[in-house]
């Protein structure tokens, strides 16, 4: 598969099922990110957004009420938090990393890089990593720009610089990997191989486009159809024994039935042999030393008069 | 003026205007038994371009036909409707992943499927359009890159380079379409059949406007299509009226579907997409799908070529 720039990030056919190996020999990998944003526009989080209920919710009773569950159940988490939600709960999140999380920057403030030049970017993703190093005691090392509900798309959001900037930035991975469902290379450069991991991400694995989306009111209420989602795409990766990926937003996860849910999940997870439930760091890495990026084959696309480049 | 000379000439004044009134209701009338003509006449002419298979007789042992089609685009609409970099990466993981995951489904239960194929996608996944060629399906045209251009000349040009890159890779020209090219302008390079729109549920033919040729149209409903279930601002629908849902509800509305076919003896296209049906959970779903389709007798699992061959010579026989 050749590589053409603007239409592919990479030139991989994916691994074969067979081709995964985990750690130990476990069978399939299990990442669970927890997601400490908030409802926002664009332009990232401001202070309006920290005045709703929910914004109040998520990170006060919502985080309370889910963390001992999570507990119960052995998971360990990757947070993907706003730099500026980082700074302003500093100990709720030195506390969520003394119980083995990771905690990684979902943006400055959870904007859309797009709608910054370079020089802004490379400032905000300079300003995260300092944030986030602080309070953690280590660089942070994986990077998330997920969507928000408001955003016309349900992947999240890049600039054409952000991976760059972030390799910069002596990032290693990158968390909203839409290409495959394993990690895989984002190639930002065909001519010198730099190029990026990515770790899966899909919005259908993601608990707030199933509860109350895209608005609390009249948005859809369906627990159950993500119960049924996240139940059958485990199910089936764990038959492949490649990647199950799930995202948490506190004040959406964390209330009544949608928590029971959760719960029953998670007893399901639970009962089946030989997971491994690395922190997104540990899956980079493992992934990195394991599957480098291979051979990649030049473009074969030709211009035509009359059709698109 | 005399009182009565007064309501003399009220009363004539009254007469002219009922009678002015009268002309304007009759010429009102005139003008809405136009408009019913017109409207008949524009029905008549629509109804005259279709004509529906009524009875599909399908080959000995066959009860119903079911066309599994893919419609093979990857990111290539992503792109033309300039989404950004995320919604691309979506759509690749139809050529990555998901076209293969789809080819082994389809041979694990020995069905042969319809992959409509943008030209483009042979600039960037030839191996993938090879392997289909290999494993007995058919490779159809689904446009160059996934638009039909207004101008004539472009959208021959078009359909051409379509149909060259196909030819080049499966080793055989397409002789179907999934797209919106003007039906003559299919006819010219060979085209015998397209699956497009749903002007009934069965299989039908469809008259060029001006009533002179016809091409056989293997119809493919919303309602059996993937991406409407599952793809996030598909069709460029706004975030409130998001309904995506999950395999297990597709799988019984699937089922229900195949079944009121099965029963009258019909015909179901399945319109999968390899970047949304290529998802682990989506293609376990269509394993289990295809398994209870064939614990029936007389489930047929043709390409859309096979389909179309059986009407053309059937027709032929008739004629």
């Amino acid at each position: 598969m050749p590589w053409k720039d603007r239409y592919t990030i990479s030139d991989e056919r994916s691994l074969a099922d067979v081709d995964i190996k985990w750690p130990d020999g476990a069978r399939l990998a299990v990442h669970v990110t927890l997601n400490l944003s908030l409802a926002c526009g664009g332009g990232g989080i401001e202070p309006a957004d920290l005045r709703t209920p929910e914004a109040h919710y998520s990170l006060h009773g919502a985080l309370d009420t889910l963390l001992p569950v999570l507990d119960r159940h052995n998971i360990r988490l990757t947070v993907a938090v706003p730099a500026v939600i980082a700074a302003i709960h500093a100990d709720r999140m030195k506390a969520l990393a003394a119980a083995g999380h990771e905690i990684v920057p979902n943006g400055w403030r959870n904007e859309d890089p797009s709608l910054l030049d370079r020089a802004q970017e490379a400032e905000r993703i300079g300003r995260a990593t300092e944030v986030l190093t602080k309070i953690s005691g280590s660089r942070p090392r994986g990077w998330y720009s997920l969507p928000r509900p408001s955003d016309k798309f349900a992947t999240g959001s890049v600039s054409s610089h952000t991976m760059d900037l972030l390799l910069n930035a002596g990032y290693e991975w990158f968390g909203n990997g839409l290409a495959d469902d394993a990690p895989h290379w984002w190639v930002t450069n065909f001519a010198s191989r730099r190029a990026l991991l990515c770790l899966p991400y899909y919005y259908h694995f993601d608990d707030q486009f199933f509860l109350m989306f895209p608005a609390k009111g009249t948005g859809l209420e369906h627990a159950d159809s993500l119960f049924r989602n996240w139940r059958s795409e485990f199910q089936a990766q764990y038959l492949r024994g490649r990647c199950f990926h799930m995202v948490l937003h506190p004040h959406t996860i964390a209330f009544a039935h949608r928590l029971r849910m959760l719960d029953h999940f998670l007893t399901d997870l639970g009962s089946h042999p030989g997971l491994w439930n690395p922190t997104g760091s540990a899956l980079a890495a493992h992934w990195s030393s394991r599957h480098p990026l291979g051979e990649l084959k030049p473009s074969i696309w030709q211009d035509h008069p009359g059709s698109l480049s | 003026m005399h009182p009565l000379a007064h309501a003399d000439a009220e009363g004539t004044e009254n007469r002219a205007r009922e009678a002015i009134a009268a002309e304007e209701g009759s010429k009102k009338m005139a003008d809405l038994d136009q408009e019913l003509e017109g409207l008949r006449a524009a029905a008549g002419r629509h109804a005259a371009r279709y004509q529906v298979i009524e009875d599909c007789r399908w080959p000995a042992g066959a009860r119903i036909a079911v066309n599994v089609t893919a419609d093979f685009d990857a990111m290539l609409l992503r792109r033309l409707l300039n989404e950004p970099a995320l919604q691309l990466a979506k759509g690749e993981f139809g050529g990555r992943v998901g076209i293969w995951r789809l080819l082994d489904l389809f041979a694990s239960h020995d069905i042969k499927a319809t992959v409509f194929t943008p030209g483009r996608i042979c600039e960037l996944y030839p191996d993938a359009v090879r392997a289909i060629a290999a494993g007995g399906h058919e490779v159809a045209d689904h446009m160059w890159e996934h638009r039909v251009p207004a101008e004539r000349a472009l959208e021959e040009d078009h359909l051409k380079r379509a149909l060259d890159a196909l030819e080049k890779l499966a080793g055989k020209r397409p002789v179907g379409s999934r797209s919106g090219h003007t039906l003559s302008v299919l006819r010219a390079e060979g085209i015998i059949y397209h699956s497009h729109r749903v002007q009934d549920h069965r299989p039908h033919w469809v008259r060029d406007p001006d009533g002179q040729e016809r091409m056989l149209n293997l119809p493919f409903h919303y309602a059996i299509d993937d991406a409407m279930y599952y793809s996030f601002a598909w069709l460029n629908t706004e975030n409130a009226s998001q309904r995506i849902t999950d395999p297990e509800r597709v799988e019984e509305m699937w089922w229900d579907a195949f079944r009121q076919q099965y029963e009258v003896g019909g015909y179901l296209n399945i319109c999968l997409h390899p970047f949304v049906s290529g998802r682990a959970q989506r293609v376990a779903m269509m394993d289990r799908l295809f398994t209870r389709m064939k614990r029936l007798p007389g489930v047929w699992f043709p390409t859309c070529e096979t389909v179309a061959r059986h009407f053309i010579a059937a027709t032929t026989q008739a004629a």
